[in-house]
This record gives structure tokens, sequence and C-alpha cells, in this order.
């Protein structure tokens, strides 16, 4: 905002006052020049393209790249290409061997990992057991102040024998403890984040921390000394663009040569038909949900948010609004989910079925086709553009059925915020990066209302929570899968949360790069085997 | 002299401090907890508690108001909850980004004004005039994320002649600067044009020209001069609204700059974090206008400022 | 001449705005809510001149309800500012003493304050919508106007007219409402007419914060921030707001600008 108000006070009350000036004006305005341009002289060009680099654009900054604290997104990604960790997701969802070069249960509760011998992290040093065991240790410290310390609870103690091997001991058996062997290791003296002067420990991975320049770009170099074969790239340059639409105009330019995701739909025609982009969609992980606050009165009614299932007409607002990137969802997991169960129910868009169950529900129309609605609701969104867009699309078909929604955006904490209060009515959000279906038990068991877990809504269902605590200490595949299927089917029926659908991967890259392998969860660790033609 | 700049100095102390507790008030109030960002969904309430208490937010607001205030009279601003790093650092690695666009902004500024202002003035009431004063309009009038893109599109995509966005050297300072400093522009066309006309009522110029002086002597020598020392004042006066508004232009040039660092701390509740940033501006923005109030009074002695 | 042509011209470009806010539903071809999700981004066609937005809606008649929405915006901030600042200032320069000098650290605190921040945190506290947009850029807003009337109070304190009324018994009350407050109103009137096109653009850059109207009211700023995304692939989002917008802030400042050289010969 500028201070127009202030120039015409000036104009009014000093220019009328001002005689023979007594020193030279133009000195001072030549050094008022001169500055920005001796600045500007002083900050070396930006090396925006070193050569052999590829330069991908993303939104916002990497926060700790430390994987024992790191919990955003670009962090986490960025710091799988430095770290390495015991086992690793593969493209498929399927858990692979990275550091451990055998492993295998001794009985439920306990793993035994046998290293590889070859891994040297970026500063030269050999990888040992010792390392992996600090790793965990020193989340678990109390002190740590981790956010990763809640994850490994169930973790009693970690046993190392000789430099190679360890023994994981869990207080109970656990399923989905499986996941934590995918966390980063650091070197053993490598102390708590802002201990030394390095902005991260050191990693053995495909890559090593080059620069960080705070808000700008993070420079990955290749490891030359990488035990898997030193990838191809000479180095990743992640460039940070918070704009969707200048990320899209550098592409364009050749600032950046790859984009994942956070796209406005309508610009990949746009790139198809103004650019070289080669652009890939595949099915992803992450879900999109309208999160329901089932204490409310009116909500607390199965009636009546299956009505709300009923009258969104997701399949228009999938190909209109969202040219196709997403693809509907019944459900938490996504069909490449082990665990996924396709016949558990759909709701497909039918809004006479949906006045009629709030008809029984016991909310009638009270002016039939009538402007005035049955009841009113807040729903509550982030203030990004695209999720108003799409909450509006819901207010209108919402409309159509007698339900007044009010729209409600806030910037992210406050939302995030209302939401773990339980303030709110309606909301929408959606889960990234789900693998092991013991995430239903974070947000849907009775035991996970805030602050203790993610059951924002206060879903109570004995029987799911029954199945849920199954789940958990059942071992065998396949017998998980009949308890989390049945556990499918039960929120299908109930719906605490009206699924809307599952994003997909969108890759925009320039044709040079060749051996990218799409990832579900948009992990780019296979930049490790990708190279720039 | 020394009592007029004792004065000006203490007074500077209550504004800054007034800033600063101004935002210590409102962050505190804004619904949020940044231990519940910093340690997720799986910590237990034990985990938030320890956290919350090594940070000390869970001490009354007046202790942790005071110990923001012992702290910073030490000169330590605290680490930033997020980044590993003091926000002393965090900030000095951003903040010459701002400062380098806000600068170049000026001179963008003075760069579109001075001909337009001067040729307002010369040719006062033409159409040339108006035109020039409808021109530098555009700047206020056009919102800078749409104008941003607008240039990158026809001078970066189009001509190929700058860098989408990015920090770097002068290719990359074009854009940025000259979308930021355009509003700058239209206040300073008016300011000039209007000290410009005042100044050419004045006896002295009559005298110059009665001496037989050229006329762009006239001009240069007399009436410039003079109209110049409220330009510079109102510029350095426009440079705080520079500091502060340069939140947008960052964000749509990719500039790492100050102004969405605040954003992006307000944002994760990065409480320490915000208020070193509140401070930085809020400290360029007095300092800057007390050395303009400073090169006023030495000018002109005569100018009072009435408190 | 060419300033009394670009006089009228700016003014009647403002009667054209009011009255086409004031008869917005009667000139609005369709509902600005009403949305077609299968006809988004058309372009011209004779049922939306203007074409569509996103979601499918009139853009024409989101423009004249938009210059509605923004208009309403920006007189009301104007009208809750000026009140303020001019109570604000007037006490200040009048009454003096301590009441002053705490008046002042107050406005220098808070034009010291990154504005767009207070508006962040205000919303984020107060929640959003628009009356929330309105109170934030308010608060910003007053010490503009506290600190010209202030400086022209001081002036004009020593004037004879006042010193009479002085010597007479007035009340202060009477003083300033009386003597001092209509001499302030030129340059509260060229303060406002600029202050009401800044207010008018930092709605969109609210919006642009997401911190504007709440959807799916329109407004030019939020159409604005709304359609950018879409600059290459559907620019007429963007284009009739935005030269609504500019053609709205060019007749203000035109107005301001002909009222200031009028008004300031004058005083002078």
């Amino acid at each position: 905002m500028t201070d127009t108000s202030k120039q015409a006070i000036f104009s009014q009350s000093f220019c009328a006052r001002i005689r023979l000036p007594r020193r030279n004006p133009y000195r001072l305005f030549l050094s008022v020049i001169l500055l920005p341009l001796i600045s500007t002289g002083c900050r070396a060009p930006a090396h925006d393209r070193p050569k052999g680099y590829l330069v991908a654009g993303i939104e916002s900054n990497p926060l700790q790249l430390d994987p024992r604290y790191s919990t955003d997104a670009n962090s986490v990604r960025i710091g799988n290409l430095i770290y390495n960790s015991l086992l690793r997701y593969d493209e498929r969802s399927q858990l692979q061997s990275e550091l451990a070069e055998k492993w295998h249960m001794l009985d439920d509760r306990t793993y035994l990992f046998d290293l590889r011998r070859d891994v040297t992290f970026h500063n030269g040093e050999r990888l040992t057991a010792a390392d992996v065991k600090y790793t965990y240790e020193s989340i678990l410290e109390p002190s740590s102040l981790s956010p990763k310390r809640g994850l490994l609870r169930s973790l009693e103690a970690i046993d190392q024998f000789g430099s190679h091997k360890l023994r994981f001991r869990l207080r109970a058996p656990h399923a989905p403890f499986i996941e934590q062997f995918t966390l980063g290791i650091v070197p053993a003296r490598a102390g708590k984040p802002g201990a030394s002067n390095d902005q991260a420990p050191p990693g053995s991975g495909p890559f090593r921390l080059e620069a960080l320049e705070s808000g700008e770009k993070v420079t990955l170099r290749a490891n030359p000394n990488y035990w898997e074969g030193s990838p191809r790239l000479a180095g990743v340059v992640f460039k940070i663009v918070p704009d969707a639409l200048v990320r899209v105009l550098e592409f364009k330019q050749g600032g950046i040569d790859f984009m994942q995701n956070d796209l406005e739909p309508e610009m990949l025609p746009w790139l198809k038909n103004n650019t070289d982009a080669h652009i890939e969609m595949n099915q992803g992980t992450t879900f999109q949900y309208i999160g329901i606050n089932l204490t409310h009165p009116i909500l607390r009614h199965q009636k009546v948010r299956q009505a709300i299932a009923c009258a969104i007409d997701r399949d228009s607002i999938i190909r209109h609004l969202l040219k196709n990137i997403v693809s509907a969802a019944g459900g938490l997991l996504s069909p490449h989910n082990w665990a996924y169960d396709q016949s558990a129910h759909r709701w497909p868009y039918d809004p006479a079925r949906a006045e009629q169950l709030l008809d029984e529900a016991g909310f009638m129309d009270p002016d039939g086709n009538g402007p005035r609605p049955r009841f009113r609701l807040s729903f509550k969104t982030t203030n990004i553009d695209l999720r108003r867009r799409i909450a509006e699309a819901f207010k209108e078909q919402l409309q159509q059925v007698g339900i007044e929604l009010e729209l409600r955006s806030y910037e992210w904490g406050t939302f995030f915020s209302d939401i773990k209060t339980g303030n709110f009515h309606l909301y929408s959000l959606a889960w990234v990066g789900i693998e092991d279906p013991d995430i239903y038990h974070q947000i849907f068991h009775s035991s996970s209302v805030p602050p203790n877990g993610d059951n924002r809504g206060r879903y109570r269902n004995s029987e799911v929570d029954r199945l849920l605590e199954q789940g958990r200490v059942t071992l065998e595949r396949s017998e998980r899968q009949m308890i989390y299927r049945n556990v499918q089917r039960r929120l299908a029926e109930d719906l605490p949360y009206v699924p809307l659908w599952w994003w997909k991967n969108v890759i925009v890259k320039q044709p040079g790069l060749r051996g990218f392998v799409a990832y579900p969860d948009g992990e780019l660790i296979s930049l490790k085997k990708a190279e720039l033609g | 002299m020394k009592q007029f700049l004792l004065r000006r100095l203490l007074l500077l102390v209550p504004t800054l401090l007034g800033a600063v507790s101004l935002v210590f008030v409102l962050i505190h109030l804004i619904p949020g907890d940044p231990v519940e960002v910093m340690l997720g969904e799986t910590a237990t309430a034990a985990d938030k508690e320890a956290l919350r208490q090594s940070l000390g937010f869970d001490r009354p607001l007046a202790t942790q108001y005071r110990s923001f205030l012992i702290n910073l009279a030490a000169g330590d601003l605290g680490r930033s909850l997020y980044e590993p790093a003091t926000v002393v650092q965090i900030i000095r690695a951003r903040l010459p980004a701002t400062l380098q666009l806000a600068f170049c902004a000026m001179i963008a500024a003075i760069l579109i004004s001075f001909p337009l202002g001067t040729m307002a003035a010369i040719r006062r009431g033409s159409w040339i005039d108006r035109s020039a004063l409808t021109f530098s309009l555009l700047g206020l009038s056009l919102p800078n994320f749409w104008l941003g893109p607008l240039l990158m599109i026809v001078f970066s995509i189009h001509l190929g002649w700058t860098p989408v966005s990015g920090r770097g050297g002068l290719s990359h300072l074009i854009l940025p600067a000259f979308t930021l400093g355009l509003g700058m522009a239209a206040i300073l066309v008016r300011i000039l044009r209007a000290s410009l006309l005042q100044v050419i009522d004045q006896d002295y110029v009559q005298t110059a020209r009665a001496k037989g002086l050229q006329e762009s002597r006239v001009w240069l020598k007399h009436v410039l001069r003079n109209a110049m020392l409220s330009v510079i004042t109102i510029m350095s006066l426009q440079f705080g609204g520079l500091l502060a508004g340069s939140l947008i232009t960052e964000t749509i040039f990719s500039w790492p700059g100050i102004g969405r660092l605040t954003v992006q701390a307000i944002q994760t509740r990065d409480y320490p974090l915000v208020q070193g940033c509140v401070l930085v501006i809020a400290t360029s923005y007095v300092l800057v206008n007390f050395i303009t109030d400073l090169l006023y009074k030495l000018v002109d002695p005569r100018i009072s400022y009435g408190d | 001449m060419a300033t009394k042509v670009w006089f009228y011209a700016g003014v009647a470009l403002l009667i054209l705005l009011a009255a086409s806010s004031l008869l917005a539903p009667l000139l609005a071809p369709h509902d600005p809510l009403h949305q077609s999700l299968d006809k988004d981004l058309l372009g011209y066609s004779s049922d939306h001149p203007l074409g569509t937005d996103k979601l499918g809606r009139d853009i024409l008649s989101r423009t004249i309800y938009g210059g509605r929405i923004s208009l309403l915006t920006g007189i009301a901030t104007v009208l809750i500012s000026l009140a303020i600042g001019v109570a604000a200032g007037s006490l200040s320069g009048y009454l003096g003493g301590w009441l002053d000098l705490l008046l002042m650290r107050l406005v220098d605190i808070l034009m010291a304050f990154p504005g767009i921040l207070l508006a962040i945190a205000l919303t984020a506290v107060l929640g959003p919508g628009l009356n929330h947009v309105i109170l934030a850029l308010c608060l910003i807003g007053w010490t503009g106007y506290a600190r010209l009337v202030r400086g022209e109070i001081l002036s004009l304190r020593e004037r004879e007219f006042v010193q009479a009324a002085r010597g007479l018994g007035a009340a202060p009350r009477r003083i300033i409402f009386l003597h001092l407050i209509p001499n302030l109103l030129p340059p509260l009137l060229i303060q406002a007419t600029f202050g009401l096109a800044a207010a008018i653009v930092a709605e969109g850059s609210l919006s642009f914060l997401g911190l504007g109207v709440e959807p799916p009211t329109p407004s030019w700023g939020s159409m604005l921030n709304d359609g950018r995304q879409f600059l290459l692939v559907a620019p007429h989002l963007t284009t009739y707001p935005g030269l609504a917008l500019m053609f709205t802030v060019l007749a203000l400042n035109i107005v301001g600008d002909t009222l200031q050289e009028r008004l300031q010969t004058r005083i002078r």
C-alpha cells in the first residue's frame, strides 16, 4: 500500500517552505543511484544452469533436510536423494532393501538387519551399524524434540552386533512399524540441527548437498562414490519458484527442466501445444476428501452424510474443473495399495437420491425447490485458488439439493488449527503419502481424537475400532487384507469422510530427461538413474 | 541541532518497541500452535508439552514478553522454529535481496518519473501534461501480481530479453524493479510536477530569466535543483513502503527477499522469525524516516516539525 | 482546456460506475454466481459478451457486481478511516500535550508496521470476510488522515479567527467542529479521492494473499486474482476487471488532481 496520503502532506506542507538549498542535491542524487549499481555488481550472476545439472522447479523452500526432523514434502523428497535408508519403497509401492543387504523378522516383534559393507558417507566415513543405531536413538531421546519421535514409540531397543548387524526389538507386535525403516541415516556424530555450521548432516545417498540458499535454491551434486554407481546427472538444482504461472513460464523459457504437480490443470494443454514438454500422469496416492464433524447435530445422521456424497457431481468437477488430473476415489487407499478393496460401496452422483435421503433423515425442504435451504453448514478450506474454486463448485451442487454451504477460506495455520480443535462443520483436505493401511487407525480410531491423532471428525465406531486394533498386530499379509477390507466397507457406508479423488502425479519434463520414473507418492528418487540427453 | 538529533533518536526507541510489541501481541493472538505444527500428528501430548517447555511457550505471556525484550537488548533474536539456523542468520541471508530490489525499484521509479514529471511541468495544462500523469497512474492502478506476469510474457517469453524470474544480475533485476517501482513512479511524477511548478513561480527564477540566462540553464540550475529536494524526501519516505510492499513482487519473481520470508514465517507460526522480520522492516522504515528528517533539517533549519 | 476535458471525462466515468453499481441487478444479464462447469473459459458469445470464467459464470455480470463490491469496500474504508483519522488528528492537534504525544507515537508505530502483515494477522485472528477486510484496511489507512489533519490544525490553531473564537469563550469541541474542520474539507476530500483508489487496489492485493472477499462473491480484486493463473489460456478473465479497475483508479486520480489544483490555489 503506498502512502499517497503522506506525499500529499509533503507537497502541501513542505514544498512551500523550501528556499535555496545549502547543499548540492545532485550529489545526493548520484549516491542514491550508485548504491544499487554497486550492490548489483557485488553479487555474482546467478548460475542458474551449471553444466549437466537438472533444474527442477519447486513451490516452497525445504525447511529441514535432516531426515530426523523433516516433515514438509519438499524436505522429505530432497532428503531422500541425499540420505539412504535401511529399506525403501519402489515405484510400485513395494518395500525394497537399500542399506540392508539382507533382513528378516526373527519373531513377531524383532527385525534383524545385515548391512551392506560398501557404503560411505559424503565425508568419506564408512556407514556402519553404529550410525543406524545412532540415528534412531537420537530421535528417541526426549531432548531431541524430533517430530518423528511418536512414530518410533513401539521401539524397545536396538542392539548392535559388530559393525554391520542390527536387531530392532519392539515392545509389542506392530505391523506398520516396517514403514519406519525408510528413515534416512545420518552419521553417528551428527548432533541436533544447527549444532554445527553445516546446513544438514552428510548423507550416503546418490547426491550430496552442495549449497542451500534460503528461499532461492537447493543445489545437489552427484556423489561419484555412490555404491549403486554414480548418478548420470552431474547434479540437481531445486529452484524455488512460488507462483505456478511463473513456473510454467520458466519452463517455457528453459529456466527449469522439470516440474511435478502444483500446476493449474488448464496449463497442461497449453504446455503440450506451446513447448516441447513431455507430460506424464500417473495414478497417485494423495487422497482428497471432505472431512465431516460427526458431533454436529445435523451431520451425525448417517443419511445426511450419504446425501452429501450423492449430491456431489464428482465427474463434472473432474472433467471440467480439474481436466482429469485426478481419478475418482472410493476411499483412502488407492488402487496401488495391497490392501485396496475395490468392492467397497461408491456413491454416484444422484441428486434425487440425495433429496430422498435428506427427507428420510427428517430435514425437509421448507419451500420445495424454492430459495430457502433445508439447513446451512460451513465449509472451510485453505485459500489456494484451486481449492476455493472446487469449494465453489460444491456450494452450487449442494444448493441444488437444498443445503446451503457457507464458504470460509483461511490461511494454512489458522485452517489447520481449526480442524484440529474440531472447530468446523465440513472441510476439505488431502492425505499425502499413504503407504500402510494402519493410517486408518490414526484417522478413525476413537482414541485418535486430536491431540492424540487425526480423528478430527470425532468418529466413534466400536466395530471399526476393534478391526483397526487387530490390523495393527496381525502380521500375515492376507489376514490383514481381510481386516482392512472390512474397514473400508464399513467406512464406505458410514462416510465419516466423503471420498473425492486421488490426485494423479503430473510430471512435466523437457524431452532431454530420460530414465525418470514417476513414483505414486511423488518421490524423486529415480533421478539417481536419470540422465540429461 | 544536537538537541534535535537526540530528541529524534530517543523517539525512535518507543516507536520500534511499539512495533515489535504489536507483532508479539498479534502473533500470539492468531490461532494456531507452532508446537503442533512442528511435531506433527504422531507426537504425544507429553512430547508437545516437553517442546513447549523447552521453547518457553508454557510460561505466561507477560514472562515471555519480558524475556523477549531482554534477549532483544542483547541482540539475540532467537532461533527459527523450523529452519536449523538463528533468526539473525536467516535474516542476514535474505535482507540484502530485498534491499537490492528496493533500491533498484527506486532507480526505476526515478528513470520513469523524471522525464515525465519534467515534461508535464514544462508543458503545463496541455495534453502532454495530462497524458504523462495518466501514464504514470498505470503504476497505481495495475496490481503487481497481474503486471508482473504480463511483463514476463512480453519481455521474457516473446522478446527473450530477460530471464523470467529469480535473483541475479542486472537482467534479473529489470522486471521486478520496474514492477515494484511503477507505483512509486506514479507518486513521484505528481510530486515533481507540483514542486517544479511551485519553484517556477519564485522570484529568483524570474531574476535568472531577466538576467538573460538560457531557459535550459534556468531549469537545470535553479528549478530542478530546488524541486529535487522534496522528491528525494518523498522517495525516502516511500522506501519503507517499498520494503513491505515488496512481498507480492518477491513472490511473483521468485526473489528470495524478506517480504516473502515474513509471510512464510507467519503461516508456519515461526514466532521468533516473524518478530525478527518485523523488527527489521520497522527499523529500516524508521531509520529512513529519521535520516530524511535529518537531511531536511540540515538543508533548511527554519523548517519546524511542530512537535 | 485539456484539464477541463479530462476532469469531465473522469467525473463521467465515476458517475457511470456509481450508476452501474446501483443498477447492477437490472444491468447484469446473468446471475453472477450461477455456474455451468461445462461452459468454462468461453470467449465471446452472444449469451456471454465478455465470456465465462473457470466455473462457467458470466464475466460481464461478475464485473458489474464486482464493481459494486469493490466500490463499497473502498467507500466504507475511506469513510471509516476518515472518521477515525479526523477525530484522532484534530484532538491531537488542537489539545496537544501528552495526548498528542501518545497518538502520534501510535501513528508512527502503525506506519512503521508493514501494512500487509497487519492485514494478514487481523484476518487470521478475526476470520475471513469482507467486513474484516475493510477493518484491516481502515486500521492501516487512518494514520494518513490523522497526520494530515493534525498538521493543518497546528497551522490553523494560531490564526486570528480561532483566537477570536477562543477569546469569546467557545468550547474546544465547538471550535474544532465549526471552525477548523470546514477548513480541512478541501485537502481531506482530495486525500479521500486518492484513498478510495488505493483502497480498491489494496483489496486486490489482499485477494492475492487469499484474504479478500470470500468466494463466490465477485470483486475486481478477487476476479483478478482468480483469473491470473489463466493469463496464458484465457486472458479475458483478467482483462475486463483489470480495465475496469484501471479506469476507475484513473478517473479518481484525475478528479483528485483537478480538485487539488482548483482548491489549493484558493487556499494559498
